[in-house]
């Protein structure tokens, strides 16, 4: 029996219920500053307001007003942490020049010092060579509102049940002399949004995301060498604490967490029983799981195909793309084989990137990035949707921003980040250890980290690799990389399991100055290349 | 009712950060609203930033941000409760500490008592110089000006510039109901403002066949000399462009100020003494059979016996946050290791000693008389670098790591710069470096700040260009 419980016990009901009571903050709209309301108060609706008149006043041609108010709870088998933070930003454009001003305080003088200021920093920039930007149409959102749909809310649950869960999952993981969870702990974020622009939109939006970090170690029985796996069923996730609770979770997992604690030792067992050998160096056919085909799709097209990246914006930060013409590589270069087709959206339940609307009051809708292996389409944002308007215009597409304008609070200026990605599936009904089967002669790749260079075309690959003869995996390599070309490897593709494989993961991405994370989904399945180069990544030349 | 909207507006306006009054005032309320015994503490940072973002010749975004954070610590019973919120009203106080109370009862273990230890000694708290007024006073017009400046003459020639200037300034303390107006304890961070401003460039030709980059941070926006850097970006990326696929292989190289700071990274964050005494990282010696312990290489020269790496808070050029325990330290003398990290925990169980020693946030390594020119006319065959990027640490035990070279790499053949090269993966380990090195140059500062503005301190370098032997290159990539 834990402590918590005890506890709990001990101390009843009535100190559980509080932990969980939200606590009040405070907004000043007219008058006295008074409790703050949920987001969906028409009043948040005058007072962002007032940032959009004060930006008009001051000269802006365009401005919007975005209030966030993020509750996070950080959750430990014997410790959680609360945090709360109001942010309001607001953004002016001016002269083709954007200025940007910010903080934490929620009243109807500092909406207007902020419209000010907003102002005040474009103009200063709006001095020197003419810059233009054109807008993409935004559609006026008149009071919209949207609550992300979670099964449980983390916010509405005791911590003591949380922690409870999370102790019950050590306790169950350590029955097995050996097992254990080497790391163990949950995030929960709520985010209430408000956002108004001078397009004459406001909405107003709640989400959610959760994410976990568990970690099952393996000691092994005879070498007593020890092993980690990282659970990725629990990585980012637009889901309450259903992320960790529910039995089953469509695209997420199919059994119970603690089945799956068992299943992952279970396989870092028969992993470990192979026997140990000198790497092949050279070029083979390789089957490579889902969350390695995730963290490559992400790593080559989700990053190179950011608008604003492909066109040099990034060039001082997160660096550039290997596809560097935007204009005349769209409907021209070929992204990979026929059976590669890439999308993207903002839209599907669970994503981490999933919302109602961007940060510029858009609606994003789903979109292709890459057709039967050609490129078709960009991340956008309202001004860079305009970029493309010669190439939208010729191939008949309206001209649109595809909602990817994302920032982590509204103390962050919004900027364009990576939707939600998914690898359109393929034919193929196998899953990973039955395209293994299928082999006759080639490697197996599984858990792969990587490398990417600056234009993200080139990567190196840290992955655990095993050896496949004749359907079985027959060794593992203790050290093993993989080097690749973007273009290469997905004009390489082999084939791509079917929709019944795909798997969903939770991803970060870090973009700008100064730097922003935010998160996003990649949906993959298990797929098979050829002639992939495998090196010893600690071999000097 | 009239004193909670005037705390609501605070950070809006002149006040950019928090005051030490401030602080003080919001610890006092804080501590009002704990109910029943036990002690409270607040963490309180504030930072203000001032930016100016740049990409193709035209500033992308001006921006002025603020924000708070008040992290309270409550203790009730063994438990002690963590909440955090940037809203310094009466009411949000009040229920964070509340909340704090309440979450206190969900950490039971956490504060456990410690008998047996003896009293920490209060430590020395350094004076460092970590403020300046001409990066606080810089104005978003005076922002504007300087990267119209910083971008004429690369537009001018052409090229398409990218950059970002940054002024920053935070403040900190870490305040206890049970030491307000006496003597702090070791733990308490008394207030301190600090500074910190940035400039980086990025410069590349249309055609994307050239890219030069330069930048530098220091706590003091005059001494960084903007037109300065913005002419060896430009400089760079012309003179890179056109590159030539080189094979990889083993190459002598000379690095950059910028590339050896690359370099030294690694080797600052694998300075557990800890990890050395059990047998992990790089410092292991060899395991003592005898006694049944992990012998480490402190006292052992492990590096050219021309290094020297030190950590003073006291050097104005350097500017360190002053936190307690920070005191000079020499971690590599003439090539000799000669200092670990360690927490209290490992120096009162292991070590003897009551204190634990703090890890290297900014340091100055040593260096020679040789200007890069001289290295590069006095190598026969080898690789000029300006700076790595995308470092990874493949073996913890020899730190052998891979990244990449980035932004300008030069073939240099009988002791002149022949031709730009495309990029190459490494796969090298910086104690092999260190201990090849042929010649160095002068010391100079680079670019090293702190990112997220929660952050304390600052983590400033002063590192000199070196000429090594036998860099392992293991394959070429096409970013330019």
């Amino acid at each position: 029996m834990s402590l918590n419980r005890r506890l709990f016990l001990k101390t009843g009901v009535a100190v559980a219920a509080l932990a969980a009571v939200p606590r009040p903050l405070y907004a000043q709209f007219d008058g006295a500053p008074e409790l703050l309301p949920p987001i969906e108060d028409p009043r948040f609706a005058s007072l962002a307001a007032r940032a959009l008149d004060s930006a008009r006043r001051a000269g802006a041609v365009y401005a919007d007003v975005r209030l966030s108010h993020t509750r996070t709870r950080q959750f430990f088998p014997v410790v959680t942490y609360d945090a709360e933070d109001m942010e309001v930003g607001v953004r002016a454009l001016v002269d083709g020049y954007w200025g940007f001003a910010s903080g934490p305080v929620w009243s109807p003088d500092e909406m207007a010092r902020l419209g000010r200021e907003a102002v005040h920093q474009a103009k200063t920039n709006a001095l020197g060579k003419p810059r233009i930007v054109t807008l993409a149409p935004a559609p006026v959102v008149q009071n919209g509102s949207w609550t992300m749909p979670v099964k449980i809310d983390p916010f509405e649950i005791s911590p003591f049940e949380v922690q409870d869960h999370l102790s019950s999952l050590n306790i169950f993981a350590e029955r097995a002399p050996d097992v254990g969870l080497s790391s163990n702990d949950a995030r929960s974020t709520m985010q209430e949004k408000a956002f108004a622009s001078t397009v004459g939109s406001y909405c107003t939006q709640r989400s959610y995301l959760t994410l976990g970090n568990l970690v099952v170690g393996l000691t092994s029985r005879k070498t007593k060498q020890q092993s980690s796996i990282q659970l990725d069923c629990v990585s980012a996730a637009g889901l309450g604490w259903e992320l960790f609770s529910a039995d089953t979770l469509p695209r997420v997992r199919d059994h119970s967490l603690r089945e799956e604690i068992l299943l992952r030792a279970e396989e870092g067992r028969e992993d470990a029983m192979l026997p140990v050998k000198a790497l092949n160096v050279g070029r083979f056919d390789a089957v490579i799981d889902e969350i390695s085909i995730a963290k490559l799709l992400d790593g080559t097209i989700g990053h190179a195909t950011e608008l604003d990246r492909a066109l040099g914006l990034e060039a001082n930060a997160g660096g550039t793309s290997y596809i560097n013409d935007p204009l005349g590589m769209l409907g021209a270069y070929q992204a990979g084989a026929p059976l590669f087709s890439v999308s993207a959206n903002r839209s599907e339940a669970g994503g981490a990137a999933t919302t109602k609307w961007d940060d510029e009051g858009i609606e994003p809708d789903d979109f292709t990035i890459v057709k039967d292996g050609v490129l078709v389409d960009f991340q956008t944002t309202r001004e860079s949707a305009d970029w493309l308007k010669d190439a939208y215009t010729k191939s008949g597409k309206p001209v649109r921003s595809h909602g990817c304008a994302n920032a982590p609070s509204a103390v962050d200026a919004p900027m364009q980040h990576v939707p939600n990605l998914a690898l359109t599936p393929g034919r193929e009904a196998s899953d990973f250890n039955a395209l293994v089967s299928g082999m006759t002669d080639g490697i197996a790749i599984k858990r792969a980290n990587l490398d990417m260079d600056f234009q993200h075309g080139s990567g190196l690959g840290l992955a655990a690799v095993f050896e496949v003869k004749k359907g079985k995996r027959v060794a593992q390599y203790p050290s093993a990389g993989f080097l690749f070309r973007s273009t290469d490897l997905w004009k390489s593709l082999l084939s791509v399991s079917s929709d019944k494989q795909l798997r969903r993961f939770g991803v970060t991405a870090q973009k700008g100055e100064p730097p922003q994370t935010c998160y996003h989904s990649v949906t993959a399945a298990p797929a098979v290349v050829k002639q992939l180069t495998l090196i010893d990544p600690l071999r000097k030349a | 009712m009239s004193g909670r909207s005037d705390r609501l507006i605070r950070l809006a306006g002149d006040a950019r950060i928090l005051s030490a009054q401030d602080c003080e005032t919001i610890a006092k309320r804080v501590f009002a609203f704990a109910s029943g015994p036990g002690e409270t503490s607040v963490d309180l940072t504030s930072w203000w930033n001032g930016e100016l973002r740049w990409a193709r010749n035209r500033t992308m975004l001006a921006s002025d941000r603020r924000d708070i954070r008040v992290e309270i610590w409550r203790d009730v019973g063994n438990g002690r409760g963590n909440v955090s919120t940037n809203q310094l009203d009466d009411v949000s106080l009040e229920a964070a500490v509340h909340a704090a109370e309440r979450s206190a009862v969900l950490a039971p273990i956490i504060r456990r008592p410690t008998p047996t230890q003896p009293p920490l000694p209060n430590p020395d708290r350094p004076k460092t110089a970590i403020w300046s007024d001409a990066t606080y006073a810089v104005t978003p017009e005076a922002r504007g000006e300087a990267a119209r400046a910083l971008i004429a003459p690369a537009e001018a020639r052409g090229m398409q510039s990218a950059g970002y200037l940054e002024m920053r300034a935070g403040s900190r303390a870490r305040l206890s109901s049970m030491r307000m107006g006496t003597i702090p304890a070791p733990w308490d961070i008394p207030y301190a403002a600090w500074t910190q401003a940035q400039c980086s460039m990025t410069v590349r030709d249309k055609e994307g066949t050239g890219s030069g980059w330069a930048g530098l941070s220091s706590y003091d926006w005059a001494r960084i000399d903007a037109p300065a850097l913005a002419a060896r970006a430009l400089e760079k990326c012309v003179a890179s462009r056109h590159p030539v696929t080189l094979e990889p292989g083993r190459y002598t190289v000379i690095l950059e100020p910028q590339a050896v700071c690359d370099m030294i990274e690694i080797l600052a964050r694998a300075m557990a003494r800890e990890g050395a005494e059990s047998g992990m990282g790089p410092w292991v010696l060899a395991h003592d059979d005898v006694l049944g312990l992990w012998r480490s290489k402190l006292g052992l020269k492990v590096l050219d016996e021309r290094i020297t790496i030190t950590h003073d808070p006291a050097d104005p050029q350097l500017g360190i946050f002053p936190e307690p325990w920070l005191e000079p330290v020499t971690w590599f003398d003439k090539g000799v290791l000669t200092n670990l990290v360690f927490d209290r925990g490992y120096a009162l169980g292991q070590l003897n000693v009551n204190a634990p020693r703090r890890g290297l946030t900014g340091y100055r390594m040593s260096g020679g008389q040789t200007s890069v020119e001289e290295m590069i006319s006095t190598t026969t065959r080898g690789l000029l670098v300006s700076h790595f990027s995308g470092i990874r640490v493949l073996d913890s035990a020899s730190l052998l790591s891979t990244g990449l070279t980035r932004d300008g790499l030069w073939l240099i053949e009988h002791g002149q710069i022949s031709k730009a090269v495309k990029n190459f993966r490494f796969t090298e380990s910086p104690l092999f470096v260190l201990n090849s090195i042929e010649q160095m140059g002068v010391p100079v500062p680079v670019f090293r700040p702190v990112k997220n503005p929660y952050e304390t301190g600052l983590t400033p370098a002063i590192v000199p260009p070196i000429k090594s032997r036998d860099f392992s290159f293991t394959s070429t990539i096409d970013a330019i």
